[in-house]
C-alpha cells in the first residue's frame, strides 16, 4: 500500500526521518511512536504535503515524485488538531469538503447524509459546528476524510484530547465506518490501545527510524503471564531442574522468568529451589503486556 | 433493517467520480465569490460598498457628465483631469470611488486566507487533490471577480454614457474601441493588484478584521507618507513606494497618457522611466506572491 525507501527529512538541524524505509501492507496499519518520533512527518510526506530531502515514497503504487497531488483523490486525511470551521454546520462542511475533493454537488450531498447517518447524527448535523462536543467534532473530522470514498485514510492521533468514553466511541466509529466502506487505514498514534483496537499491523517508529513492524495478533501472542524469580546459588542447576519438568526459563542475570502455566508452577519453582539447594529470594507473578513490548522497543 | 443493509451496501461500493483540478479550483472560486455577496454580517458591508461605488459612478459620471468631459484621452495634457477613465480612480474630487474600492478590497479579502489559517481548515483544503498554487488561485478568484464587478463594469457605464452623449453613433464606438479595451485592461489590472495585496495581508495577519485594517492603512498610509516625503526630496521615484500611486502610474501607461499626481490639491507631472515603474510593480506583486506561497508552505509543514 505504501512503500518508503531511505527517506530522510530534516527540519533545520533536526532529523525527523533518518534513512527511513518501510513497506506497509494493505489493511489497518498503526504507526506507533512517542511524540516527536517522526510519525506525523511520515504521514505528511505520504500525503504529498511536504517533500522529503531524499528517498522515494510510493502510495498505492504511484510515486509521489510525479503524482503528489492527484494521489490525494485516493487518500483521506484526518489531521490531529482541530481544523474545522466553526461557522458552518456539519452538513455544509462535509458538502464543501466533498466538492473540494472533486465530487459534484448532488453526490457530495448524498454521501454527506449517508456518512452522517452512519455516525448516527440526527438534527444536530444542521447545527453550527461551534456547538458540537469534542467527540462530535472528531467524528466530523473523520467523516470529511471519508467523504470522497478514498482507498486509504490517514488518521493522525484521532483520539487525541478525548475522554475515555468518547475515545472508545471514536475507535468504534473508525472501525465501523472503515469496515463498512472497505477503506484501508493508516493510524498514527502514541496510544497503544488505539492500535490494539483498530489495527492488524503495527509499525513502531522512534527517532525517525523504523524500530519494529509486526502483526498485531502476533504481538498480542507475545503478551504472557510469567513468574519473576530471584534465586541465589547454582542458577544453572535450578534452570535445568525446571527444564526437566518441561518448563522453559528465560534468564536476565539472577532474575529468571518462569512462564505461569497454573498455580502448580509456584510449587514446581519451590521444589526446584529445594532440590538444587539454592536460596529463593523472590517469587512474583507478572505480565508482559503490549506496553512492555512497546517500551522495550522504544528504549 | 433491510433499508439499513441497502444503505450500507451502497456506502461500501461507493466509487466517487471526481472532477478535474481545474474544475475544483473554479468551483471553489465561484463559491467564494457568491459567499462574499451573501446577505450575512460581512456580506452586507460588501453589498453596501458595491452599492456606493455604483451610486458614485452614476452620480458623478452619468448624471453629472457635462460638455467639458470629453474623450479621447490622447488629447489631454493640461486638461487631462477631464479624462474620465483615469479620473475615475483619481482624487480630483472623485476619490470616493478609490476609497470605496480599497475599503471593499480590504473587507472582502481580509478573511479569504486568514479564516482558513485561523481555524486551520487550510490543512484540510491542502490535503485534497489541489496544489498550493491551486488553493491560492481558488482564493484569488472571489476577490478578483468582486473587484472586476466594481471596476470594469462601472467604468463601462461611463463609456456608454459618453457614447450616448455623442448621439449613439456606431462610428464613435469604432473610433474609441481602444478605450474600451483600456478600460477592461485597467480594471483587470487594478482588480488583480488589489486582490494579490489583499491576500498577502490576509495571509500575513491571520485575523480577518486586523488584516482588512492593515490593508487599508497600508494603501492610504503609504499614500500620505509618500506625498509628504515627495515634498522634501522632490524625487518622483518616491511615489513608487505607494501602491496607490504606483497603480495610478501604470494606469496612465495603459491609457498612453501623461503621468501626474495630486499633492495637497496641486497637480504635478511625474518623470519616471518604464523600467523603474514596472520594476517596482514586479517587485511588489511578485514579492507578495512569493511571500504568500512561503507562508502557506510553512503551515503545511507545521501543525
Amino acid at each position: 500500500m505504501i512503500e518508503a525507501r531511505n527517506v530522510i527529512k530534516k527540519y533545520g538541524s533536526v532529523t525527523a526521518l533518518d534513512d527511513f524505509s518501510v513497506e506497509i501492507p494493505k489493511g489497518k496499519i498503526g504507526i506507533l511512536g512517542p511524540n516527536g518520533a517522526g510519525k506525523s512527518t511520515f504521514v505528511k510526506i505520504a500525503l504529498g504535503l511536504i517533500t522529503a530531502n531524499s528517498g522515494k515514497v510510493t502510495v498505492l503504487g504511484e510515486s509521489l515524485d510525479k503524482h503528489s497531488v492527484d494521489i490525494r483523490r485516493k487518500i483521506g486525511y484526518m489531521p490531529e488538531h482541530d481544523c474545522i470551521p466553526n461557522h458552518m454546520s456539519g452538513v455544509e462542511f462535509l458538502i464543501e469538503m466533498g466538492l473540494v475533493s472533486g465530487m459534484d454537488t448532488s453526490s457530495a450531498t448524498q454521501r454527506t447524509h449517508e456518512i452522517l447517518g452512519h455516525l448516527q447524527m440526527g438534527d444536530e448535523k444542521y447545527r453550527k459546528i461551534e456547538e458540537y462536543s469534542g467527540g462530535m467534532r472528531q467524528k466530523i473530522k473523520l467523516a470529511q476524510g471519508l467523504i470522497h470514498g478514498p482507498d486509504i485514510i490517514f488518521l493522525d492521533e484521532p483520539t487525541s484530547g478525548l475522554d475515555p468514553k468518547a475515545r472508545r466511541e471514536m475507535l468504534d466509529t473508525i472501525n465501523g465506518l472503515t469496515e463498512i466502506s472497505n477503506t484501508n487505514v493508516l493510524l498514527s498514534t502514541h496510544i497503544l490501545q488505539d492500535v490494539e483496537m483498530v489495527c492488524d499491523h503495527v509499525i513502531i517508529i522512534n527517532n525517525g527510524k523504523l524500530q519494529m513492524k509486526e502483526n498485531v495478533k502476533e504481538l498480542m501472542k507475545r503478551q504472557s503471564d510469567f513468574i519473576q524469580v530471584r534465586v541465589g546459588g547454582d542458577i544453572d542447576g535450578f534452570v535445568n531442574i525446571l527444564k526437566s519438568k518441561k518448563i522453559t526459563v528465560t534468564t536476565d542475570g539472577r532474575i529468571l522468568r518462569v512462564p505461569y502455566l497454573n498455580d502448580q508452577t509456584f510449587q514446581h519453582i519451590i521444589d526446584a529451589a529445594v532440590d538444587n539447594k539454592c536460596q529463593l529470594y523472590e517469587m512474583e507473578r507478572s505480565k508482559v503486556t503490549m506496553d512492555n513490548i512497546y517500551l522495550e522497543v522504544i528504549e | 433493517m433491510k433499508d439499513e443493509a441497502q444503505v450500507s451496501e451502497k456506502f461500501a461500493r461507493y466509487d466517487a467520480k471526481l472532477t478535474t483540478r481545474t474544475k475544483i479550483v473554479i468551483g471553489m472560486g465561484l463559491r467564494g465569490f457568491f459567499s462574499l455577496l451573501k446577505l450575512n454580517k460581512k456580506g452586507v458591508w460588501n453589498l453596501a460598498l458595491i452599492f456606493l461605488i455604483y451610486l458614485w459612478s452614476i452620480v458623478f459620471f452619468v448624471l453629472m457628465a457635462g460638455e467639458g468631459n470629453v474623450y479621447p484621452c490622447e488629447e489631454m495634457s493640461s486638461e487631462f483631469k477631464y479624462c474620465q477613465p483615469i479620473a475615475y480612480y483619481g482624487d480630483m474630487g472623485l476619490g470616493g470611488v478609490r476609497l470605496f474600492l480599497v475599503t471593499l478590497a480590504a473587507i472582502a479579502s481580509g478573511g479569504l486566507i486568514a479564516n482558513d489559517m485561523n481555524d486551520k481548515s487550510l490543512h484540510l483544503y491542502l490535503s485534497r487533490p489541489i496544489s498550493r498554487l491551486d488553493y491560492l488561485i481558488a482564493r484569488f478568484i472571489p476577490i478578483f471577480l468582486l473587484l472586476i464587478f466594481v471596476t470594469v463594469i462601472p467604468n463601462m457605464i461611463t463609456f456608454v454614457t459618453q457614447w450616448s452623449n455623442s448621439g449613439l453613433e456606431f462610428d464613435w464606438i469604432k473610433n474609441h474601441k481602444w478605450l474600451m479595451f483600456d478600460i477592461i485592461v485597467q480594471g483587470l489590472f487594478y482588480s488583480a493588484s488589489y486582490s494579490i495585496i489583499g491576500l498577502t495581508f490576509s495571509t500575513l495577519i491571520n485575523r480577518e478584521y486586523r488584516a482588512a485594517g492593515a490593508f487599508f492603512l497600508f494603501v492610504y498610509g503609504t499614500n500620505i507618507i509618500v506625498e509628504l516625503f515627495h515634498e522634501f526630496v522632490n524625487d518622483d521615484r518616491v511615489l513608487l513606494l505607494s501602491i496607490a500611486h504606483l497603480l495610478d502610474i501604470v494606469s496612465f501607461e495603459i491609457y498612453g497618457a501623461e503621468y501626474y499626481f495630486t499633492s495637497f490639491g496641486d497637480l504635478k507631472g511625474i518623470e519616471l522611466s518604464n523600467i523603474e515603474i514596472f520594476g517596482a510593480l514586479t517587485m511588489i506583486i511578485g514579492g507578495c506572491g512569493i511571500f504568500v506561497n512561503w507562508m502557506i508552505s510553512q503551515m503545511e509543514e507545521n501543525k
